[in-house]
């Protein structure tokens, strides 16, 4: 049962333990990525799929200045998202992590209850808030402020605010985490030179939790490039991004080929964002004594 | 005196944005309560009355009860199914060394790593190729291997930090005593690991319980409570779908603090014996 050297009898038993997740996986997630990649090199006639190999659906992608448009416009709101994640994430983190012991369970289940609530609902109560006659302009009034700009819903700051909204519990998860593994003597260590709280803050704790911050960054970066529900309820499906227009190629077009390789280009970006993230661990890891 | 200005200011930071993140996750939520209490059929301000009306047309819809049924039997056998896999995959990645594991681990852990959107449209590529060799549609057993797909890297990444906390001696000891791997398993690793599974559990389920991607893409006509409410937003809505909201709020906060309560005693009685 030990972690050396493997018997036959406990071959089995890594065998009963590994099999499952291999085969769920392999059957219902890597055929999937490899038909998805098939079917980028088919091509449509009336709006059949037409099992021939050819590269015109990729000509079609890199010669559209459309779609990459829409390519851009989804990284940039991705990379925004991630940094204002890490942004509100790390404060919030940083309390529940060293301050706030009596509160810290209450806390925690307030941010995974509204992390675990499901998505359309959320987006939906944000539509009612940021209404013209919603909720926010209501108490605006009532304190005599001016109502929100036009602005404020159905628009890409709204997709944002929803993307950020959605994605924020992940930064807050693992910063969280990175930060409550540091040694407090290292701090204390820092106080005794004489260091600030600022100055030790910039110069000990931001340092060592810049793991968490990194895993919490790509992680949100790779999912917000997935995002629909948000531009399509809060941003009123007026700027769409990669999501809503891989969504629209099967669904109003019907042109699977061409929804598959937008598909695989988004894929490439979530995959090269990881493998780059990976290899600065690494480099880390090698740096440190 | 410039130490206390530090100390102070970094007291109103921390804490304002904890209270400000708070208030930030709860809008939508409280918004959505308030407005299934509203009286009159419009989802705008002002309010004028108060009513429970709602509620009760709620629970005679039965498109609603039909919606909710589908929720229950998704949420119920995605988080079974995904919390035992992930044991499976949680006790290899964290107790054995075997050739192939970087493989192992990039593939237990892949679809977490993946927008959930391009999730859900590779594997519905996949089942409309099945499907022209196999036959079958799109329906709430589709829904649910989707779902599998995605929540067992959550399940096996929670009990895997558990099991990576546990002493290989307890069960050292047991194997010694004569018991034999299966008595091993079942009465010392399974409850040692108990909080850690209650953990994916719960986490699972209410995943499922929320997912819309995975549902509206993979359910074929079928409808979840998230795929409904959606429908619903699109078709100018009443305060029926605020009220849906609500009530699944009510469920999913029940079960995370019953969750919690049964999850912390079981680490006490771990912590004593």
């Amino acid at each position: 049962m030990n972690a050396s050297g493997p018997s036959s009898a406990s071959r089995s038993i890594v065998a009963l333990n590994a099999l499952p997740v291999i085969v769920l996986q392999a059957l219902f997630f890597i055929a999937p990525l490899v038909i998805t990649v098939a079917l980028s090199f088919q091509e449509t006639r009336s709006f059949m799929l037409d099992w021939t190999w050819s590269l015109k659906t990729w000509t079609d992608v890199f010669s559209r200045g459309y779609y990459w448009t829409i390519m851009l416009r989804t990284l940039i709101m991705a990379a925004l998202t991630v940094a204002l994640c890490i942004l509100i994430g790390f404060p919030v983190a940083y309390v529940l992590a060293t301050r706030l012991k009596r509160w810290e369970n209450h806390i925690t289940i307030l941010i995974v209850f509204a992390f675990l609530t499901d998505n359309v609902l959320k987006i939906f109560g944000w539509v009612l808030f940021l209404d013209r006659s919603g909720v926010a302009n209501a108490v605006l009034h009532w304190i005599g402020l001016p109502s929100l700009p036009g602005w404020a819903l159905f628009s890409p700051q709204a997709t944002l605010l929803g993307m950020v909204y959605n994605y924020l519990c992940f930064t807050i998860f693992t910063i969280y985490l990175s930060v409550s593994m540091i040694d407090r003597d290292v701090i204390r260590a820092a106080y005794d030179c004489g260091a600030g709280k600022f100055r030790t803050f910039w110069e000990v704790t931001l340092p060592l939790s810049r793991n968490g911050i990194m895993a919490g960054g790509v992680l949100v970066f790779v999912l917000s490039l997935g995002s629909f529900l948000e531009s399509k309820v809060l941003g009123g499906g007026k700027s769409p991004m990669a999501a809503e227009l891989i969504r629209q190629t099967f669904e109003t077009r019907i042109n699977w080929p061409l929804g598959s390789a937008l598909t695989v280009v988004v894929m490439v970006i979530a995959i090269v964002t990881i493998l780059l993230f990976l290899r600065l661990i690494d480099l880390r890891k090698k740096d440190a004594p | 005196m410039l130490d206390k200005l530090e100390s102070r200011a970094a007291s109103i930071i921390l804490y304002g944005s904890i209270i400000a993140s708070l208030i930030f996750f709860y809008v939508p939520i409280v918004t959505l309560v308030v407005f299934s209490l509203k009286e009159g059929r419009y989802l705008s301000m002002p309010i004028e009355g108060w009513t429970f009306d709602w509620y009760r047309e709620l629970f005679n819809n039965r498109d609603i009860g039909a919606a909710l049924q589908n929720s229950a039997i998704v949420a119920t056998s995605a988080m079974l199914a995904s919390t035992l896999i992930g044991l499976g995959a949680a006790l290899a990645w964290v107790r054995y060394r075997f050739r192939g594991k970087t493989l192992f681990q990039a593939i237990a852990i892949g679809p977490l790593l993946f927008p959930q959107l391009l999730l859900a449209v590779i594997i519905l590529f996949w089942f409309t190729v099945l499907s022209s060799w196999l036959g079958f549609s799109n329906g709430i057993p589709t829904a649910i291997i989707g779902h599998v797909v995605y929540l067992t890297p959550f399940a096996t990444i929670i009990i895997a930090v558990q099991a990576a906390g546990l002493d290989p001696t307890i069960e050292q000891a047991a194997q010694d005593c004569g018991a034999n791997n299966w008595q091993v398993f079942y009465e010392v690793t399974l409850p040692l690991l108990w909080p850690g599974i209650f953990s994916a559990l719960t986490f699972s389920f209410l995943l499922s319980w929320g997912n819309f991607y995975l549902t509206y893409s993979l359910a074929g006509g079928e409808r979840t409570l998230p795929t409904f409410v959606f429908s619903g937003i699109a078709m100018g809505s009443t305060p029926i779908y605020p009220a849906l909201a609500s009530v699944t709020f009510a469920i999913g906060l029940c079960l995370l603090v019953v969750a919690d309560m049964i999850r912390r005693r079981a680490a006490a009685r771990l912590k004593m014996g």
